[in-house]
């Protein structure tokens, strides 16, 4: 059996049919070609396929596809403006914060919704907006470097 | 795989009704869509996320109303949870990462039924009641009587979560929940404490005192014969201490990889003195006395 889902994702309509079962991951991926979501530990503990389900970052490996039915989808490669990047991916180059780049896309997510929720992130805030993503090249200072140059920048351009 | 998004509670009780043991319902999906992908696929998957009305919290019957697709952020940044129900908000605060927060569902927590689940020792504590809808009618029960076992609950495979009430508290109590684990949220509960003080009108014995224990019997459980040790008299130090270990010896934890039975047992003591001395101190405004 299959189902057809209607949703947009980074604000283009897509329709898509799949197994009820599939994640949201494997639809974004495998369906509609999406590769920024990761594929990591597919049990929702590591955060590497976050993404914005309706503005809330979600672990989509555990999220079903057919949940996103009516849904605004928000994936990495949703965040850059044409050819220029978001101050939270230009902030995560130029603080030194991505080593294997595996983990990035789902930082990324997982900091672009605590800046859409407060523009002066305390530090514990910072914490706690990643503590659900996991970085095993353990680069975790430099993350946090990012994640403060991305807030200084984004309030300065504001 | 067969699969249903049942618009009412009364359709997805007659799909439970015809699949029985072979469907599994799903909610948020945090624990379901891992057993799907690692253990068995269900013969049907029945996702009540598209049952209109089962999401809200509201205040009535003395307490909140909290419909079971809730969210635990949903909890988590809600005043009246925060202000009237700090176990409760407590155990939200330490319930994995934000984006499992989005996603699980109290409800859910609640009828995955596991020992270590992080809502239910305060729900005990809160002595909420469920409300549970089967094809031959609603039931309203203590959340205690829910917990048959780990992953069991008395809604078996024909009834569905409704509703969960939790009374407020007297307004002089304070409430708790405590949690051991090596990664702090992310972690499962090695052991959760939750524990409800109520002191009297003089503030110097406790009328009502409230310990549930997580993830150290089959079920999450009260701590009964430790609450009696001090219900009606003043909570010094040496009282609690007593209470503390009565609690250890009332649970009854398993070995597994993330820690021994005995090491269990001593953070139950530590948790509930812990937990019963930062209460009496919040509802008191006194340190514990020797």
């Amino acid at each position: 059996m299959s189902i057809t889902v209607s949703f947009s994702v980074n604000g283009k309509r897509h329709t898509a049919s799949f197994e009820p079962a599939a994640s949201l991951l494997e639809v974004l991926r495998d369906r509609l070609g999406y590769k920024g979501p990761k594929l990591c530990c597919n049990t929702g503990e590591c955060g590497a396929c976050t993404i914005l389900l309706d503005d809330k970052p979600v672990n989509s490996c555990v999220v079903l596809g057919a949940d996103a039915a009516g849904a605004a989808v928000t994936t990495v490669e949703g965040l850059a403006n044409g050819g220029e990047l978001h101050p939270i991916q230009q902030a995560f180059i130029d603080a030194a914060a991505v080593q294997c780049g595996y983990c990035t896309p789902g930082y990324i997510i997982s900091v672009k919704a605590l800046l859409d929720r407060t523009k002066t992130p305390t530090p514990a805030e910072i914490e706690e907006a990643v503590s659900g993503n996991i970085c095993r090249c353990t680069g975790y200072t430099k993350i946090l470097d990012a994640i403060r140059l991305a807030a200084e920048r984004m309030q300065q351009g504001s | 795989m067969d699969y249903f998004e049942p618009k009412s509670v009364a359709e997805a009780l007659s799909l439970l009704a015809r699949y029985g043991a072979r469907a599994k319902v799903i909610a948020g999906g945090t624990d379901v869509m891992v057993d799907i992908k690692y253990k068995d696929e269900p013969e049907c998957l029945i996702n009540i996320k598209r049952i209109g009305g089962l999401r809200y919290i509201e205040e009535g019957n003395g307490g909140l109303r909290i419909g079971p697709l809730v969210t635990i952020r949903e909890l988590e940044t809600n005043r009246l949870v925060r202000e009237r129900l700090p176990a409760l908000w407590e155990s939200c605060r330490q319930f994995a990462s934000l984006q499992i927060r989005n996603t699980a569902t109290l409800g859910g927590n609640i009828c995955r039924a596991s020992p270590s689940g992080e809502t239910l020792a305060p729900l005990l504590v809160l002595e909420a009641k469920v409300k549970l809808a089967f094809a031959e009618g609603e039931k309203v029960e203590p959340i205690e009587s829910l917990f048959l076992g780990p992953g069991k609950t008395s809604l078996g495979f024909n009834g569905l979560l409704t509703e969960i009430d939790v009374p407020y508290p007297e307004r002089a109590s304070r409430s708790a929940y405590l949690k051991h684990a090596v990664r702090g949220p992310m972690d499962i509960a090695m052991v959760g404490v939750a524990v409800l003080v109520t002191p009297d009108a003089n503030r110097s014995a406790a009328n009502d005192v409230r310990i549930g224990l997580g993830a150290v019997a089959p079920t999450p459980v009260r701590a009964r014969a430790a609450e009696a040790l001090l219900r009606g008299k003043p909570l010094t130090a040496a009282a609690v201490q007593q209470a503390a270990r009565a609690a250890a010896s009332e649970s009854a934890p398993i070995s597994d990889q993330r820690s021994s039975a005995e090491y269990r047992s001593w953070i139950v003591e530590v948790l509930t003195r812990r937990g019963l001395e930062r209460t009496w101190r919040e509802a008191t405004g006194k340190e514990m006395s020797g």
